[in-house]
């Protein structure tokens, strides 16, 4: 009972508001809360009950062996420590590019502001699509390196106008005259006044950023040869893919090697493919809740106030 | 080294040429380069070269540290760098790869289609092999001049050969075979398979009135489909199909040379009303269309399920593999004598190419010539000598298979450790001798199975593999992919009721309208062309 419910009593109208209110909210949460539960149940059920739709929400016919084959598979371990290492460093570039650019975008006094805003603003509408974005990666020397994944996204535009929009609306010009007037110049202004202030737009940006690295999976596609280099979801795309294909693939002109090739693909893979879901999101999903707050947040400003 | 360096630089000049004068430059650049590369025997090359080779890769297995590769790379002198992409998305990569100018020396398993082949052929970007084959591949010449519909078939419209096929004369079937359970055939008594529409029918009512699976429940399922990647009814129609005399995939050609367009034929139609009454009487599962692969097999392995395809039925049924489950043998309708059958072409054009900025097109040559020869094709197909195999015989060519190494379980895993062709359209020709002594009980019953149901009743490719010439492939790239959507949706609707059969006519007039006849004209003209080569 809060405080407002004690003071005045609530109207039947308003009851049958919150009422349907709640049941919403169930509702959503059911949504929301069912598929992860069932990744979560099919990871540790046997594929055949899985698959015959015998296993909806609890585990049935409890094994393990996903999980074994997925801690026995080198791709995946090495898919996790590439995936980790593409976050960190891709995350760090993006900060280091996306906040200086947005903190100079939002003060009113940088010459040629609107200039560099409609020169930024209009690669968001239009692109060079996908061939020529591989031929510029390609004479960059870029294929087949770390750098593909990392570079070519070092700023995300949509990413840098929220920064931007926060900076202009929360940091009062004010507070960044007081500080010019005492002798602080423009990057002891950014890095000791505005930086401090603006800890959760880093935030959001981390997590935004972060989640797109850890979930990117086309540039590696695109640019990598070397499977040592995958990313996780490289691998788990492949283990995924692969069992699809096997109907198709077992056609015309196929030889029986290639049948049981697939045939034997196939069944690793309906093992497989819960254990590695399961134990390539937990990360994020565990990362997910400390940031949640600052996302609400970051999300609000760019949103409402810009 | 520096000659070596200045071979290098001559041939690359040359390659270059390749681009813009094709036929002439071959000429000049064969001077430079026959000092390097042996015209037989190993090794290929005298002088160390190394070669990038860009190939699907299924996943699991590491190209650097195949034996086969490190036997093929000892006794050639020629070192591979991999440039592969996984088979998933081999496609979009090979693409992308041929629209930014910077080429792997050789496709390797590429599927590169007839319309690839043509572009990027005259483009420049992959070489004519015809004159390398003449002089640097006497396995891969042998075979053309034994079998000329070989050459009829890889031959692109210009006189060019632009990629070499897999050539597979002893896999026959167009697509997986329906197989019967065999405990339900028990179970009901059955001796004779059913051979006219009507026993069929009669056959899968049973099975769904009669509780063969004896489990008190009626939840047998007479027939079953996936619709995994679009697929939908493939396999099961490709059969059926044949009972009302016309073939399976859109463009076939009759007794009389004369083209047709599947989706407009009688036969067609009288097929979507048999399975129209399938699914009425609930005979054919009713998520055909919209489960997946594993959701099929869940169901099969269940016992729930009296027909269905796959490449063994044991794959399905899970298990050893068993000769209790009878293949389908073509049911014929009233409509025909006998069901026409589809065999397999035994050609899979776009399996190996060069690209113009190979730096050693004739050691490349040589190099892919040896897939072709029964040691190349036995070492890519079986790995080394001594690991899963052994000779009892060598004069006869007869082996016997050794213990899986490392106390494995799984000979295909450990072959895919040994061996790139695994899972992918590997350049190469499969002989008879290759697997002599080496074929357990199962696979000659699948042979017999085979021969007699469906190659003695007269199966046959139902179009010949062929080239079309680039403006024919353009017309046809924007027919297909309308046509086949709309047949697609069409079929499923005729089949699950959504529209009336006496909508057949409208259906007819809009597909003669999207240009289903202009389909047939072009490929009559293609075939017309290939016939009289």
């Amino acid at each position: 009972m809060n405080v407002a419910d004690s003071a005045i009593k609530s109207s039947r109208g308003d009851r049958l508001f919150m009422l349907g209110v709640y049941v919403f909210l169930c509702i959503a949460l059911i949504v929301v809360l069912y598929p992860l539960l069932y990744i979560l149940s099919a990871s540790i059920s046997s594929p055949k009950l899985v698959n015959a739709g015998e296993m909806w929400l609890l585990p049935k016919g409890i094994t393990w062996d996903g999980y074994t084959l997925v801690f026995q598979n080198s791709k995946i371990w090495s898919g996790y420590l590439n995936t980790i290492i593409y976050t960190v460093l891709g995350t760090a570039l993006n900060l280091a590019v996306t906040l200086p650019a947005a903190y100079a975008l939002s003060r009113s006094d940088f010459v040629g502001r609107t200039l560099f805003v409609i020169i930024i603003l209009v690669t968001m509408f239009f692109n060079g699509g996908l061939v020529p974005t591989y031929l510029v990666v390609k004479d960059l020397h870029l294929i087949n390196t770390m750098g593909a994944l990392i570079l070519p996204v070092a700023v995300s535009v949509w990413n840098l106008i929220v920064a931007r929009t926060f900076f202009q609306t929360t940091i009062p010009r004010e507070l960044q005259e007081a500080a010019q007037i005492d002798g602080c110049t423009n990057l002891k202004l950014f890095v000791r006044v505005v930086l401090p202030l603006s800890f959760p737009i880093i935030a959001v940006m981390a997590l935004f950023y972060g989640v797109g690295h850890w979930n990117s999976y086309l540039p590696s596609l695109l640019y990598l040869n070397d499977d040592a280099k995958y990313p996780l979801q490289m691998v788990l795309r492949q283990i995924l893919v692969l069992q699809e294909m096997t109907a198709e693939t077992t056609g015309a002109a196929i030889s029986g090697d290639i049948a049981k090739a697939m045939n034997s693909k196939a069944e690793t893979a309906s093992l497989l493919k819960y254990a590695v879901i399961v134990v390539s999101t937990l990360p994020i999903i565990a990362v997910y809740p400390f940031l949640q707050r600052y996302f609400v947040q970051g999300v609000m400003i760019g949103s409402v106030k810009g | 080294m520096g000659s070596y360096a200045k071979t290098g630089k001559l041939l690359l000049a040359a390659s270059v040429g390749i681009g813009l004068l094709a036929g002439c430059a071959s000429n000049e650049k064969k001077g430079a380069a026959s000092a390097t590369v042996n015209k037989e025997g190993f090794p290929i090359v005298s002088e160390p070269l190394t070669l990038t080779l860009m190939a699907p890769d299924t996943g699991e297995q590491d190209w650097k540290k195949m034996k086969v590769l490190d036997v093929m790379a000892e006794q050639s002198n020629i070192k591979l760098e991999f440039r592969n992409a996984p088979k998933d998305s081999f496609d979009t990569k090979k693409n992308l790869v041929f629209a930014s100018g910077e080429y792997p020396d050789m496709f390797y398993a590429a599927g590169l289609t007839t319309a690839e082949q043509i572009n990027y052929g005259q483009q420049g970007i992959l070489i004519p092999l015809e004159k390398l084959i003449e002089e640097y591949a006497p396995n891969f010449k042998k075979i053309l001049e034994e079998n000329p519909e070989v050459r009829k078939s890889i031959t692109a419209p210009d006189g060019h050969i632009y990629a070499l096929p897999v050539i597979d004369m002893s896999q026959h079937w167009y697509r997986n075979p329906i197989w019967y359970n065999g405990d339900f055939l028990k179970a009901l008594n059955i001796t004779k398979l059913p051979t006219t529409t009507e026993e069929l029918y009669t056959y899968l009512k049973r099975v769904k009135t009669e509780d063969p699976n004896g489990n008190g429940k009626a939840d047998e399922i007479p027939l079953t489909a996936s619709n995994a990647r679009d697929v939908n009814l493939r396999d099961v129609r490709t059969w059926l199909l044949g009972s009302f005399g016309v073939y399976e995939d859109a463009i076939y050609v009759d007794d009389n040379k004369t083209v047709h367009y599947t989706p407009l034929e009688e036969g067609f139609k009288q097929y979507l009303t048999f399975m129209n009454r399938l699914w009425n009487e609930d005979l054919l599962d009713h998520e055909s269309f919209s489960q997946t692969d594993e959701q099929k097999k869940a169901k099969i392995q269940n016992n729930q399920v009296a027909m269905f395809s796959n490449w063994n039925a044991y794959m399905s049924l899970g298990g050893e593999p068993s000769t209790d489950d009878p293949m389908y043998a073509p049911v014929k309708s009233d409509m025909v004598d006998k069901p026409v059958i589809a065999e397999n072409a035994g050609i899979t054009p776009g399996a190996f190419a060069i690209s113009s900025t190979n730096p050693s097109p004739e050691a490349s040559m040589r190099w892919a010539d040896y897939l072709y020869s029964y040691e190349g094709s036995l070492l890519f197909s079986k790995g080394p000598e001594g690991i899963l195999w052994k000779y009892t015989d060598e004069a006869t060519r007869t082996k016997e298979y050794l213990p899986i190494p490392d106390g494995g379980t799984d000979r295909e895993k450990y072959r895919s450790t040994l061996t790139p062709n695994y899972g992918i359209p590997a350049p190469t020709i499969n002989f008879d001798d290759i697997d002599k002594g080496l074929k357990g009980d199962f696979d000659m019953w699948v042979m017999k199975e085979t021969q007699t149901k469906l190659l003695d009743q007269g199966a046959r490719p139902p179009f010949p593999t062929l080239f079309l010439t680039s403006e024919e492939q353009t017309q046809i790239n924007s027919l297909t992919s309308d046509l086949n959507t709309y047949v697609n949706q069409m079929e499923a609707k005729f089949i699950t009721g959504a529209e009336p059969l006496s909508n057949w006519d409208k259906y007819t007039a809009t597909l003669k309208k999207m240009g289903a006849e202009k389909m047939a004209k072009i490929y009559q003209g293609a075939y017309d062309r290939w016939a009289s080569n």
